[in-house]
C-alpha cells in the first residue's frame, strides 16, 4: 500500500514515516502543500494523510484540487484545534476522516488501515478470502487457521491483491502500490514475490489463489467472503 | 476625510449660494428691464407733448408755440433735451439744454414712423432718443414734414439700475451670511450627541468610565447599544480567556509535578514508562478542553444569525463519511426557519460533539430535532441515538468534571464537557435523559439574547 504524508512540522512528518513504514505502507512524504498536491496527483496513493495547516496552500485546498483533478483516493487529516467547523469543512472538501493531533500512533493507524480497506470496498479489518484471512491490524495472514510467516513486502503484495480480489493487477499498478518514488524498480522482484507467496500459502499446489494472465498482470482468484 | 460639519457647511453654502444667485439675476434683470420700458414711456410722452405744443406757422415753418411743462429742456445740463428738424433739413429747433452738445437727431421719417436708439455725441454722452415723423394736414409735399426727438442722458437710467444692484446684492449677501450662520449652529446643536459619543469613547479608552453613558437621540441608539454590547462581550472574552489560562495553568501544574517528582525521584524506567505517557495524556486532554472552552466565542453581537437546518446537515452528512462502516440511518427533523442568534463556531461544536457522541453509541439510529421555542423564545435541540444510554449519575460526572474523565474512547467525556460550558455561556441548559429509543437523549435549550 502506498500513502502519501503532508505535514510540515519535520519531527512528526518523519515519525509518521516512521510509523507507516512500519504497518507496512510505502510512503511519500512532503512538508508543503505544493509538494504535496503534485505527489498526489503524480502517484496512484491508495491513501493520504493531511495536515490542515500547510505552508503555501492549505490542506482543505489541496483536497479540493485533487477531488477537482478526479483523485478518489481516501485522505485522512490531521487537525490540532479540533474545532468542529474545521473538521467539517475538511470532511466537506473531501477529506474522510479526521484525527485531532496529538494522537496516538494505533489510533492513527487504524483509522488510515480502515480507510484503505473502506475504498477497497472491505467493511471489516480482516479480510477473507475464500481459506486466506488477512488481518490488517496484526497483519497476521491465516490459511486455513494456520499461522502464515510473509515477509513485510509479501504483506503487502497479498493485502494489495486481496484488497482487489476478482480484478486484474498488473506489475506496473504493483510496484506502483508498493514501492515509493525514489525505489529502483524491477519487475522481476514482483514475479518473485509472487511465486514465494503461491508457496507459502499453497504448499500442495490445491487452491491456487494466484492466477497469472499473460501480459497483463495477476489476479486473486478466491471469492470474497462476508464477515 | 472631510468632517461631517464641513460636508454639510459646504452643500449648504452651494445651495445658498446657487439660490441667491439666480434669485438676484433674475431680480437684477427684471428690474432693468422695467426701468427701460420705463425710459421709453417718458420719452415717448415727451415727443407727444412737444408736438403738441409746436405749430407750422404761415411760412410753413414749424414753431414752438405753447410753453413746454418741463423746466428740464430749458436748463443746460439737466440731460432731457428736445429737438425737432424739418425733412429737409433746414429750420431745426434745439432745446436751450442742448447748449453746445453736438449730436445727429434723426431727421426725415415719415409721418407716424418712429425711431428708438442709443447715439453718442461727440463728447462722449450717451443720449437715449425717441424720434416720430410728423406732418400737418396743410404742409407743402411729402418733404414739409417733421421729426420731433427727445433725448435722455442713458448715465440718469444707468446710475438708478447700479444703485438697486448695489442694495439688491448688499442685502442678499447679508441675508446668505446669516442663514450660513444660523445653519452652522443648527449643525454644530445637531451633531452634538455624535461629539458626545466621541468624548464617551475617549474616556472609555483612557479607563475612565467602562461602557457609552447618557441619553442619545433615537437615530443613534442602535449604533451606541451596539457598541456597548461589543464592548461588553469583548470584556466577558477577555475574563473568559483570563480564567481559561488561570485553569490551564492551574490544571497542567498537577501532571507537571508528577512528571518532575518521577524523573528526580529516580523511578526505574518500566515505571516511567508508565507514568509519563499517562500524564501526557492527562495533559493532552486539558489543552484540548480548555483550548475549546476559552474558544467559544457566546458572542451574539452583531451577527446575523445561524440557520440551524444547515449546520446539522453539514455536521451529519460529515459524521456519515466517519462512520460510513457503521451505516448509520440518521434523520434530521430540522425546520428550515430555526435560528441560532450566535457565533457559528458555537453551534457546530455543539453539534457536532452531541452527534458525534450519538453516532459512537448508537446502534443503527440517531435522531436529531431542532424548533424555534415559542413558549420560552429560544431554541430547543435534541439529539437522541439508541444505543446504550448514559445514567444520569454518569452524566452529572462527566459535565461536572468533563476533562478528568473524559478519554478519547471512555464515553461522553470531553466533547459532552465543552458542551455544556458553550451552553452555559449562552445561558442556556444541557438536559441528559433515556429517550424512547432507549438510547441517549441529549436535550439543549439555548433561549434568545
Amino acid at each position: 500500500m502506498r500513502a502519501l504524508i503532508i505535514e510540515d512540522e519535520a519531527v512528526l512528518r518523519e515519525q509518521l514515516v516512521e510509523q507507516l513504514e512500519g504497518a507496512g505502507y510505502a510512503i511519500d512524504a512532503a512538508a508543503d502543500g505544493d509538494e504535496g498536491l503534485y505527489l498526489g496527483n503524480e502517484y496512484p496513493f491508495d491513501i493520504a494523510v493531511v495536515d490542515l495547516g500547510l505552508p503555501k496552500l492549505s490542506g482543505i485546498d489541496v483536497i479540493k484540487e485533487w477531488r477537482k483533478a478526479g483523485k478518489s483516493f481516501p485522505v485522512l487529516i490531521l487537525t490540532a484545534r479540533g474545532r468542529w467547523d474545521e473538521k467539517v469543512e475538511g470532511l466537506e472538501a473531501g477529506a474522510d476522516d479526521y484525527v485531532v493531533k496529538p494522537f496516538h500512533a494505533e489510533e492513527l493507524l487504524a483509522r488510515i488501515n480502515a480507510l484503505v480497506r473502506r475504498a477497497g470496498g472491505w467493511a471489516q479489518p480482516v479480510l477473507r478470502c475464500g481459506p486466506i484471512t488477512l488481518n490488517t491490524t496484526t497483519q497476521e495472514v491465516e490459511v486455513d487457521d494456520h499461522r502464515v510467516e510473509l515477509t513485510a513486502y509479501e504483506f503487502r503484495t497479498l493485502q494489495y491483491l486481496m484488497l482487489n480480489a476478482g480484478k486484474v493487477v498488473s506489475k506496473a499498478e504493483l510496484i506502483e502500490h508498493l514501492y515509493q518514488q525514489d525505489f529502483d524498480r524491477d519487475s522481476n522482484v514482483i514475479e518473485v514475490f509472487i511465486r514465494r507467496l503461491r508457496t507459502k500459502l499453497d504448499p500442495d499446489s490445491c487452491i491456487n489463489p494466484i492466477e497469472t494472465l499473460r501480459g497483463s498482470g495477476y489476479r486473486l482468484t478466491l471469492q470474497r467472503t462476508p464477515a | 476625510m472631510l468632517s461631517l460639519n464641513a460636508r454639510l457647511i459646504l452643500a449648504a453654502s452651494i445651495v445658498l449660494a446657487l439660490f441667491f444667485g439666480l434669485t438676484g439675476f433674475t431680480l437684477d434683470s427684471a428690474y432693468t428691464h422695467s426701468a427701460e420700458t420705463a425710459l421709453k414711456d417718458r420719452l415717448q410722452g415727451r415727443v407727444n407733448v412737444l408736438v403738441a405744443a409746436s405749430e407750422l406757422g404761415e411760412d410753413g415753418v414749424a414753431r414752438l408755440t405753447n410753453a413746454l411743462p418741463e423746466v428740464r429742456f430749458f436748463n443746460p445740463g439737466s440731460d432731457l433735451y428736445a429737438y425737432f428738424v424739418g425733412n429737409n433739413n433746414r429750420h431745426a429747433w434745439r432745446s436751450p439744454s442742448l447748449g453746445s452738445l453736438d449730436i445727429r437727431f434723426p431727421s426725415g421719417l415719415a409721418r407716424g414712423e418712429t425711431a428708438y436708439q442709443k447715439l453718442k455725441a461727440t463728447d462722449g454722452t450717451v443720449l437715449q432718443i425717441y424720434s416720430l415723423g410728423v406732418t400737418w394736414d396743410d404742409s407743402p409735399g411729402p418733404r414739409g414734414g417733421y421729426t420731433f426727438s427727445v433725448a435722455e442722458n442713458v448715465r440718469n437710467i444707468q446710475e438708478q439700475i447700479s444703485g438697486f444692484r448695489r442694495i439688491l446684492w448688499g442685502w442678499l449677501t447679508a441675508v446668505a451670511v446669516i442663514l450660513l450662520a444660523v445653519q452652522g449652529s443648527i449643525m454644530r446643536w445637531s451633531l452634538k450627541p455624535l461629539r458626545r459619543v466621541a468624548d464617551d469613547l475617549a474616556a472609555i479608552e483612557h479607563g475612565k468610565q467602562t461602557e457609552l453613558q447618557g441619553r442619545y437621540p433615537a437615530e443613534l441608539l442602535p449604533l451606541t447599544d451596539n457598541i456597548n454590547a461589543l464592548i461588553r462581550s469583548s470584556r466577558e472574552l477577555l475574563e473568559r480567556y483570563r480564567h481559561s489560562l488561570g485553569d490551564l495553568a492551574h490544571s497542567l501544574k498537577t501532571p507537571l509535578a508528577l512528571l518532575r517528582g518521577a524523573v528526580e525521584g529516580h523511578k526505574a524506567a518500566d515505571e516511567l514508562l508508565e507514568i509519563v505517557p499517562e500524564q501526557v495524556d492527562r495533559m493532552s486532554r486539558t489543552v484540548d478542553y480548555q483550548l475549546q472552552r476559552a474558544a467559544a466565542s457566546g458572542g451574539s453581537t452583531l451577527v446575523a444569525p445561524i440557520n440551524v437546518a444547515q449546520v446539522a446537515r453539514k455536521v451529519a452528512a460529515a459524521l456519515n463519511k466517519v462512520y460510513s462502516d457503521k451505516a448509520v440511518i440518521c434523520h434530521l427533523h430540522v425546520d428550515e426557519e430555526c435560528e441560532f442568534h450566535g457565533d457559528e463556531g458555537d453551534l457546530f461544536e455543539i453539534l457536532g460533539n452531541l452527534l458525534d457522541n450519538a453516532f459512537k453509541w448508537c446502534r443503527h439510529r440517531v435522531e436529531v430535532r431542532a424548533a424555534m421555542d415559542s413558549v420560552s423564545t429560544g431554541l430547543t435541540l435534541s439529539v437522541e441515538d439508541d444505543g446504550p444510554g448514559i445514567s444520569p449519575d454518569v452524566a452529572q460526572e462527566v459535565r461536572r468534571r468533563g476533562v478528568s474523565i473524559g478519554g478519547a474512547e471512555s464515553g461522553h467525556g470531553i466533547g459532552l464537557a465543552i458542551v455544556d460550558d458553550i451552553i452555559r455561556i449562552y445561558g442556556g441548559t444541557l438536559e441528559v435523559i433515556t429517550g424512547t429509543l432507549g438510547g441517549a437523549l441529549m436535550k439543549v435549550h439555548l433561549p434568545n439574547r
